[in-house]
């Protein structure tokens, strides 16, 4: 495997999928296919990218440094950076005919849709994440803290973590 | 709602920076972040808010880049993408691939084993915090236009979740496209008896 043969690949991963795990069935399926992954990779990038800060969609940097050391994880970083530029051509064309009734109905119904699918995906997450009841208390504390909106993330986070070391250890 | 001035490149960048290096937790805690800091600083209002991470999920990518790059896009054009967006990627990645160096050494370390027990199930509470905010400014305007567009509403939204839930592999852009599409479709069909209300609320987003 060579440089550019990296960045291709998970520059290609990027462009044909969207959200910070959609390009794990590209990228799984092909680095394994030419064996330049192990499935012990991409369980540890994954966990990792769920774990550091910034977006969990930084798994992939974590697979790139895991390939081919630091130039890897430049290289998976630089391949995910610019298929989000084409959002600029979505929104500008979204601007521009942001007046017509049926443009505000669009994203009335998309947005509605998003909401949604949050809630799906809360719910599924919940199922690998939420273990006992102790956990749903910790949960639902962490939700009537969000909406408040008086307590900052980082306070929530910090005291889940101590909850989770107080209950658990 | 009135919008603070444009702010520079620098606090910009630093801004990005700090959501980005302190957002320990993936994904969930970043975008929470990012919504409270911009509102926060009113660099956004949250029904523009709520339509630019809406056609975040349209477009090829992280959707959280996608939502940075339209951000700093907003606010001071390309030099304020590019600040955004390093500001966003560079500390959180280099700290991602020292994690994954020393993952190995204390991820059955017992201490971090049990906070992230406790930090998981918050992500979730977390998670659905975000869902309640944006759902907010979509239902308090669709409260003013009476029941049956309000109906309208809360059927669209359900239908996408339970599409999601009963066909897990269907893509997620399919489901928000014919979420559009029925946006279309219903709120043609229901003209809305206060529509000199909807047209001011337009007007003011």
């Amino acid at each position: 495997m060579s440089p550019l043969e990296i960045f291709l690949e998970f520059f290609k991963a990027s462009l044909f999928s969207t959200g910070g795990l959609g390009n794990l069935p590209i990228l799984h399926q092909d680095l394994i296919a030419l064996g330049w992954a192990r499935e012990q990779d991409f369980v540890t990038a994954i966990a990792v990218g769920n774990l550091s800060p910034g977006p969990t969609g930084l798994w992939s940097v974590s697979l790139g440094y895991l390939l081919y050391g630091w130039l890897g994880a430049a290289l998976a970083l630089l391949a995910l950076s610019l298929p989000p530029l084409l959002i600029l051509v979505v929104s500008n064309l979204y601007n521009r005919h942001q007046g017509l009734p049926v443009v505000q109905d669009f994203t009335r119904g998309l947005s509605l849709g998003v909401v949604g699918l949050t809630l799906i995906v809360s719910a599924s997450l919940a199922g690998s994440a939420i273990v006992d009841w102790r956990g749903l208390l910790i949960a639902l504390a962490a939700l009537g803290m969000a909406v408040s909106k008086k307590v900052p993330i980082v306070l929530i986070l910090a005291l889940a973590a101590l909850a989770g070391v107080l209950i658990y250890l | 709602m009135e919008l603070s001035p444009r702010p520079g490149l620098g606090e910009i960048f630093l801004t990005w920076l700090v959501i980005g290096i302190q957002s320990f937790g993936g994904g969930s805690s970043t975008f929470l972040l990012i919504h409270e800091t911009c509102i926060k600083k009113g660099w956004v209002g949250e029904d523009e808010f709520i339509r630019d991470w809406a056609l975040a999920q349209i477009a090829p990518g992280i959707n959280l880049v996608k939502l940075t790059a339209m951000l700093g896009h907003r606010l001071r054009g390309w030099p304020g993408l590019v600040a955004a967006m390093a500001g966003l990627l560079l500390p959180s990645g280099a700290v991602t691939v020292l994690m994954t160096a020393g993952f190995g050494l204390i991820r059955s370390q017992p201490l971090v084993v049990a906070a992230m027990k406790g930090v998981l199930p918050a992500t979730i509470g977390l998670t659905l915090a975000m869902g309640v905010q944006m759902a907010q400014p979509l239902f308090n305007r669709a409260f003013q236009e009476g029941r049956v567009r309000l109906g309208a509403h809360v059927l669209i939204m359900v239908l996408a979740a339970l599409l999601m839930l009963v066909v897990p592999s269907i893509s997620p852009v399919a489901v928000l496209l014919g979420s559009g599409l029925a946006g279309i479709a219903v709120f043609a069909l229901l003209p809305s008896p206060a529509s000199a209300v909807r047209q001011e609320g337009e007007d003011a987003g």
